[in-house]
């Protein structure tokens, strides 16, 4: 039984995927449009009056600006993991059961009602799409609820009504908006990555790994989830707790990278089916390795975002779609041979 | 020994113009193999299901081991109760041994992995079954029959007394159908299992079945030695078909004659022949 998946394998594999995480991190802080030179970096920030310019750079800049995009593609490939087995729907997505619109919506409505207040640092427009989403995400499921407990097609007609309902809203806000306003709104939509307060990133961070920690725990449970319900139920599994703790999970971590970095399309999507199709569909193993996956390519992504078109910088949701589109139909050819769970 | 599974006055339906189960009682000992047949919507899967709590019942009472199904917990219900369900094939490619192993989720240790135990176990059911040769292959890649078994392992896997099964022969051939029912049998033998399967088959459960419970689309029943339960005039009633029946050796089989068999005049009585 070498084939089956051991605590060792898991660590090793898991670790290696880090000190690759961290290589690629590294790599990216080293490259932009300034030079910046590593011996400068470490001999501190300077006085007051003479600032040290790559240490500003490196830590001020580059380093949380980094850490942010690892964190975002992190969440959003779990939670596409998760809605993938919760809906057992292969083309589930983070924003299928429209945290997107949500989230879209309470953006807008932050743009046009030209708030001017910040909380640790974070402009209105995140605090509302973080509401926004979580608002959604929690109406979806209420509807859901009352269509059946957990009735998979129900849950995914009442994400695509509210969905449709709430991007209607947002376009009749968008069209009455002001031009300068519908660029902010637009260009939030895109997805971006913001230098932002530390504080706000350690407190993301620790939603973030906290939620994928959690997770990883309730892995065998996923996996026996994805034989159905009922399956499950008769193999032991506590359907309904694991699916709580499942959906709040993903939403909530969500619901954070959303108001975080905007809407980035297509990690949620390609990195969960890219990890299954190299190493299969272990939960166990699929959640920390598909966090890894999208951190590392949310951090090139990023990296690329932001010297392609250098000085000016592009929406990273626009790189992980030309990036990523590519990338996965390479990956479903190649292994589609190999496993052929696809047809 | 007492009656592994008890069942009292039970009524079920899915909606209440409409009835499905009408207060049924009946029990089953322990090592017993049970066949559950009768017409399409019967009620045959709504019991299997109201055995292991997928449904609730709308009145009566259902004991596993002598004790109400109500009061289990899911993991203490999962380990007396295995649910081999109609071919279904998960959206992700999971490969025959994850799949076996799965039975034995609630038993992982804290970090989330199978103990050494636990892979024995999966092991001996893999044997058991004849998939020990494709482990390793993902599900999606079997026939139908070869899936049919790992089912069957997984549910094996579980370690429970009783294990029930709905139309576990379902699309499989020949073959195939011998193989489980032998399968299934073994483990009743040799494992001392308390099996029930719901079969269209009645000549595969007259076969291995020892008793045989027939329920009628009009919620009536029959239970009982599958010898005694399994005679031409009731086969004629429960099915509305008319029936030839016929004798090899030891064993009586029953072949439905449609309106345009060949020389063949509908009568009142079964055909008896040979």
């Amino acid at each position: 039984m070498k084939q089956l998946l051991t605590p060792k394998k898991l660590a090793i594999r898991v670790g290696s995927a880090l000190l690759l995480l961290a290589a690629v991190m590294f790599v990216c802080s080293m490259i932009g449009t300034e030079t910046v030179s590593l011996k400068a970096v470490f001999t501190g920030g300077g006085t007051e009056a003479s600032i040290n310019p790559d240490y500003v750079i490196f830590f001020r800049i580059r380093l949380p600006r980094i850490i942010l995009a690892g964190l975002v593609g992190a969440a959003l490939a779990c939670a596409g993991v998760v809605f993938q087995v919760l809906l057992r729907n292969p083309l589930a997505d983070p924003y299928i059961l429209g945290i997107s619109s949500g989230a879209g919506l309470g953006a807008i409505i932050a743009v046009i009602s030209g708030f001017n207040w910040t909380l640790w640092g974070r402009s209105p427009i995140a605090v509302f799409a973080f509401s926004g989403a979580l608002g959604t995400i929690w109406l979806v499921w209420f509807i859901g609820r009352l269509t059946g407990k957990f009735h998979v097609t129900g849950l995914l007609l009442a994400g695509v009504v509210v969905n449709a309902f709430f991007s209607a809203l947002m376009m009749f806000l968008t069209s009455i908006a002001k031009s300068d306003q519908v660029y902010a709104t637009i260009f939030w939509l895109m997805g971006n990555m913001k230098e932002g307060d530390f504080l706000v990133l350690w407190i993301a961070a620790g939603c973030v790994v906290g939620g994928i920690v959690a997770l990883f725990y309730i892995g065998p449970q996923l996996n026996a989830l994805s034989f159905g319900a009922d399956d499950a139920r008769s193999m032991g599994v506590n359907v309904a707790g694991t699916r709580i703790i499942a959906f709040g999970i993903a939403a909530g971590i969500t619901a954070v990278s959303v108001s975080l970095s905007g809407l980035i399309g297509f990690v949620g999507l390609v990195v969960p089916h890219g990890v299954r199709l190299v190493l299969g569909p272990d939960h166990r193993q699929l959640l920390p390795l598909s966090g890894i996956a999208g951190a590392i390519f949310l951090v090139i992504a990023d990296t690329l975002a932001r010297v392609i078109v250098a000085p000016a910088q592009l929406p990273v949701g626009v790189v992980t779609a030309i990036v990523g589109g590519p990338l996965f139909l390479i990956l479903l050819v190649k292994y589609s041979r190999k496993v052929n769970w696809l047809k | 020994m007492s009656d592994i599974i008890e069942i009292e006055n039970l009524s079920f339906s899915y909606t209440s113009e409409t009835t499905i189960l009408k207060d049924m009682s009946f029990s089953i000992r322990p090592g017993t193999f049970v066949a559950i047949a009768g017409p399409n919507g019967a009620g045959k899967s709504s019991l299997l299901n109201l055995m292991c709590r997928a449904l609730k019942p709308k009145s009566g009472r259902i004991r596993v081991d002598a004790v109400a199904i109500e009061s289990y917990s899911t993991q203490a219900l999962a380990a007396k109760v295995a649910v081999v369900r109609q071919e279904l094939v998960p959206v992700f490619g999971f490969t025959v041994i994850e799949t076996v192993l799965m039975a034995r989720t609630p038993y992982y240790g804290s970090m989330g992995f199978e103990s050494k135990a636990d892979r024995e176990i999966a092991n001996e059911a893999l044997q058991a079954t004849d998939t020990a040769r494709f482990a390793s292959r993902p599900l999606t890649s079997l026939s139908s029959g070869e899936r049919q078994r790992v089912f069957i392992a997984r549910a094996l896997a579980q370690n429970s007394p009783i294990m029930l099964l709905d139309e576990p022969t379902n699309f499989l051939d020949l073959k195939h159908q011998v193989g489980v029912y032998d399968l299934l049998k073994a483990a009743q033998v040799e494992k001392g299992k308390t099996i029930v399967a719901v079969t269209h088959d009645i000549n595969l459960a007259g076969q291995y079945c020892d008793e045989i419970l027939l329920l009628g689309a009009d919620s009536s029943y029959h239970i009982g030695k599958t010898k005694t339960v399994l005679v031409p005039e009731r086969i004629k009633e429960i099915f509305d078909i008319d029936v030839f029946a016929g004798r090899i050796g030891r064993e009586e089989f029953f072949i439905p004659l449609g309106k345009f068999a060949k020389n063949h005049k509908k009568t009142d009585k079964g055909l008896k022949n040979i």
